[in-house]
């Protein structure tokens, strides 16, 4: 039996093993990536998951699991992510920008 | 595959516990107090006190007493020590817990000249020899069909929609195939989501139950002004990188995993079958929580994204997260690591399976992290004004 991959913490902290990709595509249909890591500004970000989107060139910095446009989208678009609406576009988002509060508002409880 | 097993201690009537704790129980506000005194008194006794209980109405005191009786009643307590000031309400509750067959010792303010330390000295010393007949019960093979487990997320980030969370569906659609039970609450994070949990619905009446549930909560943020943005997603959710309710629910309901939901309950409602359930309630972490316990749960799954420490007193809540610095960090909060799937390091599937081993293994009797730090508390949702 080989060791587990997953179960109990690391005592001490050992830091995160290599990350495989940059940032990952939930569905064929996302208009956005969620970061893997830490990126920054005018970075290729390899994107693993299941579009075959290739590199995307950042236009800022992408903290830990925040999310970046994969293409450019309209005001009033769907952000699409999990293959899935999870809101509006409040102004033209282009791609590599941070997808946000700042740009990104709910359709639901209002 | 062979049918696994967990080591649990056998119940008169249900499912076996995981644990067999001394609830010590206080059924309304007034002896909360004396009932904190007794239960330091008896170490390892689980103490919840209800901070109300008089002037309750309607729908509000029926939940007050399905609480009070789900958490006598789950299959963890293996002895009661009830505190409360009425006679009534004790009595009545008294019954119910005798009839579930878990051994019972009821103190009543009134009963003791209204003098809390007189009930003090009463209940240590029935206390003391409810502790010392438990302490009998031996844990012996279980099948793992007699499990109930709570699903629940908090303190999330995106990493808990994209790992933890599925990881978790995952390991109750292992446990729901095998006889097992499961329920998730949280309406609020079925918003945005909701088209897809009516897809799983077992019946059309489900599935209108389901829809209805989460648009009554919408509506209810709705009518009072409330912008969900800063609520739900909170503050920690959005600084980790969640930007609307419809993104936090679309990751919250992976917990659930693909099996049919079989009904909708009422917060701490029982349910009526083995299956995976829904549960009508707040997303608040303690009062989702306690729902869960009072209606039978003896294990809770927690998916957390940045970390959260809370657990249930009575069911042992096994952490886990995704988010690879938080799995760093929290080295005693966390029972599960699972930022390896995250970093691409391990599969789903293979995290899967050590999940579900650490299901049993805690079942079993190794303490969580929560319950070594005593994080635990119960709460119970209040639905209205009381006279």
């Amino acid at each position: 039996m080989s060791t587990p991959a997953t179960g109990r913490p690391a005592a001490g902290g050992d830091a995160p093993a290599s990350v495989a990709g940059d940032a990952l595509v939930l569905h064929p249909r996302d208009n956005v990536a969620t970061a893997l890591r830490a990126l920054e500004v005018d970075q290729s970000v390899f994107l693993l998951g299941v579009a075959a989107v290739g590199a995307t060139v950042l236009r800022e910095p992408i903290a830990l699991c925040h999310k970046f446009a994969l293409r450019d989208i309209a005001a009033g678009e769907p952000i699409i992510k999990y293959g899935e609406s999870i809101g509006r576009a409040t102004r033209a988002i282009r791609a590599g920008e941070h997808v946000h509060v700042h740009n990104l508002v709910s359709a639901r409880g209002r | 595959m062979e049918s696994p097993t967990f080591l649990g201690y056998p119940r008169a009537r249900g499912a076996a516990g995981v644990r067999n704790h001394l609830l010590v129980l206080s059924v309304a506000g007034l002896t909360g107090p004396s009932a904190r005194r007794v239960a330091r008194a008896l170490p390892g006794a689980r103490l919840v006190t209800m901070p109300f209980g008089g002037g309750l109405l309607g729908d509000d005191y029926a939940q007050h007493l399905r609480a009070l009786a789900g958490f006598a009643c789950n299959p963890n307590v293996g002895a009661v020590l009830l505190i409360g000031s009425d006679p009534p309400k004790v009595d009545k509750l008294t019954e119910t817990i005798r009839a579930h067959g878990t051994p019972v010792a009821a103190i009543c303010l009134d009963d003791c000249e209204h003098d809390a330390l007189t009930l003090s000295d009463r209940a240590i010393r029935a206390g003391a020899r409810l502790l010392r007949a438990m302490s009998r019960q031996r844990r012996e093979p279980v099948a793992l069909s007699q499990l109930f487990v709570g699903l629940e997320c908090g303190r999330s980030d995106p990493s808990s929609g994209m790992v933890a969370n599925p990881l978790i569906g995952k390991v109750t659609d292992l446990m729901v195939a095998r006889g097992a039970s499961a329920v998730f609450g949280e309406t609020l994070e079925w918003l945005g989501a909701e088209h897809l949990l009516a897809r799983r619905a077992a019946t059309p009446a489900v599935r209108e139950a389901l829809v209805q549930a989460v648009l009554r909560r919408e509506q209810l943020a709705a009518r009072q002004g409330v912008d969900l943005l800063g609520n739900n997603p909170g503050p920690t959710n959005i600084a980790a990188g969640l930007s609307t309710i419809e993104e936090k629910s679309l990751g919250a309901i992976a917990k659930s995993g693909s099996s049919a939901i079989m009904g909708v309950l009422q917060y701490a409602q029982a349910p009526p079958a083995p299956g995976l359930y829904a549960m009508d309630a707040s997303a608040y972490s303690p009062e989702s929580l306690s729902g869960f316990v009072a209606a039978g749960a003896q294990l809770l799954l927690f998916s957390t994204g940045v970390g959260n420490s809370y657990v249930s007193a009575l069911a042992p809540t096994i952490k886990l997260s995704a988010n690879p610095a938080a799995a760093n960090r929290l080295g005693e909060q966390l029972d599960f690591d699972a930022s390896a799937v995250f970093r691409g390091a391990a599969s789903l599937d293979d995290a899967a399976r050590d999940l579900l081993a650490t299901v049993i293994d805690i079942a079993s009797g190794t303490l969580t992290w929560g319950e070594i730090l005593d994080e635990g508390d119960e709460v119970v949702s209040r639905l209205g004004e009381a006279l």
